[in-house]
């Protein structure tokens, strides 16, 4: 809304004052005076709204990014100059406003002047300029206004590299840990294991075997063979913000790198008992980070019901019968029913993880996840459905976060 | 500070037209002033004719209470389009609309 300046308010109180006069003493100039201030200032403001929305219409902004594509967290230069016409009497300042998430502000600009300033892309995916905020103001009255219609051009930011402990490359201030043992760019630590006589030296992580008082060595992903398959597990709510941002960053960059170093990746992003995306045996990096782009908080369709899923049931069927009397029939009974569920569940989101497992072929399955509290279950079936197969499961996911049953080994996100 | 003074004279130009005993000549000395007190006054005539009107209904009504009542119901209904005008150039701007 617009606001009074000095000069509008002191107009005010003076016509406040002459009607304070005006009414006791019955004084018909004193209300004209009155009268006429108080109209005055409407009419003031209803000139200033037409003369800002003449300047609204004739804004046209030249934006220039010195690159449109470019990675999280490098700087780009921004040159924008902003025209309109300017009423008589209106003073008009312009501030470009970057995109929602890049760091970096704009300064003031008067009309036909161009100003540069630097922006830093801090998340991954398409994004584009905010709009232009103009500060409008005249002898009365003053407004600032947001155009965001003007947010050419849009701009695609590539994620920066992760490490294996989640972390960037060099894009924070803070100290990174570069994994020096991997024996080629993109591999990152999967796990550790005791030393064995005939391991690599160089393998050795002091860290681990300082804290152990044993001697460990890193274990690297990508060595025992296959594409793997990077399993998404969306949130259904939206949360903290920084926190999904740090996951869809972890997700870009194993990505990014399981791509960079191997023959390629399989994608698969599940919602609750529901895939929303999988991508199988995939090169293109293109394709994978625009299916990672519009990743967001996802609620799904449908709900598992905590179901444990039929791998589970089959497990549970096989479980060995010890003992003789009502418990070993009971145990031979409960065995048979949950045979029988295992067969004829139809259990459509297992059916559908284990077709993409079969087509993404791979012998490891990364699995990222919030872990939110509420029904894991299709974390459990996607898990027994990948060990049905054989694969290594590795599960990414918080610090305190909890786990699955079932899963080789976790790492925190 | 030169500002302050031309807000200083329009407070005496006020004195001024509360003092006309003629509401005719109070009239002409607030358009005066007013138009003074401006620099750019594109419209201002119809603005002059707004305040003529409100002098006509002073000087019809004979009484100074009724009159301003209604100028403030007016002035209310003013602001609500204001407010109107102004809500619709923020959503056109802002891509709403």
């Amino acid at each position: 809304m617009i606001r009074p300046t000095r000069t509008a308010s002191g107009i005010a109180a003076l016509a406040l004052a002459l009607t304070v006069v005006a009414l006791p003493i019955a004084n018909p100039a004193a209300a004209l005076a009155a009268g006429s201030l108080a109209v005055f200032l409407l009419w003031r403001g209803w000139r200033f709204e037409r003369d800002l929305s003449a300047v609204a219409a004739s804004l046209a902004v030249d934006r220039d990014v010195d690159r449109t594509i470019l990675r999280q967290g490098t700087a780009a230069t921004v040159r924008v100059r902003v025209d309109c016409t300017v009423p008589p009497g209106m003073e008009i300042r312009a501030r470009d406003l970057p995109p929602a998430v890049a760091v970096g502000d704009a300064p003031l600009s008067l009309p036909g002047e161009t100003a540069t300033y630097i922006v830093r892309l801090m998340a991954p995916g398409e994004t584009a300029f905010a709009g232009v905020a103009l500060e409008a103001k005249d002898v009365f009255f003053s407004r600032n206004l947001v155009c965001r219609r003007l947010n050419a051009p849009h701009l695609r930011v590539l994620p920066a590299g992760i490490n294996g402990n989640g972390r960037g490359t060099g894009t924070t201030g803070g100290d990174t840990e570069v994994n020096r043992g991997a024996a080629l760019p993109g591999q990152s630590v999967r796990g550790f294991r005791p030393y064995l006589t005939g391991d690599n030296p160089r393998q050795v992580d002091w860290k681990v075997t300082a804290r152990r008082g044993a001697l460990y060595v890193r274990q690297l992903a990508g060595l025992e063979g296959g594409a793997p398959l990077i399993a998404v597990d969306l949130p259904a709510r939206a949360g903290d913000p920084e926190t999904f941002a740090r996951f869809s960053m972890a997700v870009s960059g194993a990505v990014e790198g399981a791509i960079a170093s191997r023959d390629g990746c399989s994608l698969l992003v599940v919602a609750g008992g529901e895939i929303v995306r999988f991508l199988p045996r995939t090169q293109d990096i293109r394709e994978v980070l625009s299916a990672l782009g519009g990743l967001a908080p996802l609620e799904p369709r449908a709900s598992l019901y905590r179901a444990p899923g039929p791998a589970v049931l089959a497990v549970r069927a096989r479980m060995p019968r010890h003992g003789t009397g009502p418990e070993a029939v009971y145990r031979e009974r409960l065995g048979g029913i949950l045979a029988a569920f295992a067969k004829e569940s139809p259990a459509p989101f297992a059916a559908a993880v284990r077709t993409a497992l079969g087509r993404a072929g791979a012998r490891e399955i990364r699995v990222y996840s919030l872990l939110p509290a509420g029904d894991t279950s299709h974390l459990i079936q996607l898990v027994h459905e990948a060990k049905v197969r054989g694969m290594q499961v590795v599960l990414k996911a918080p610090a305190g976060a909890g786990a699955i049953p079932g899963v080789d080994a976790v790492e925190v996100l | 500070m030169a500002f302050d003074r031309r807000f200083l004279l329009l407070c005496a130009g006020e004195v001024l037209v509360v003092a006309a005993t003629d509401l005719l000549a109070a009239l002409v000395i607030q358009a005066i002033v007013l138009a003074a007190f401006l620099e750019d006054r594109r419209g201002y005539g119809v603005f002059a004719i707004g305040i003529a009107l409100f002098s006509g209904i002073i000087a019809a009504s004979g009484t100074v209470l009724l009159p301003l009542l209604a100028l403030a119901a007016a002035l209310g209904c003013g602001y609500v389009a204001l407010t109107l005008q102004d809500y619709r150039l923020a959503r056109w701007a802002g891509g709403g609309a």
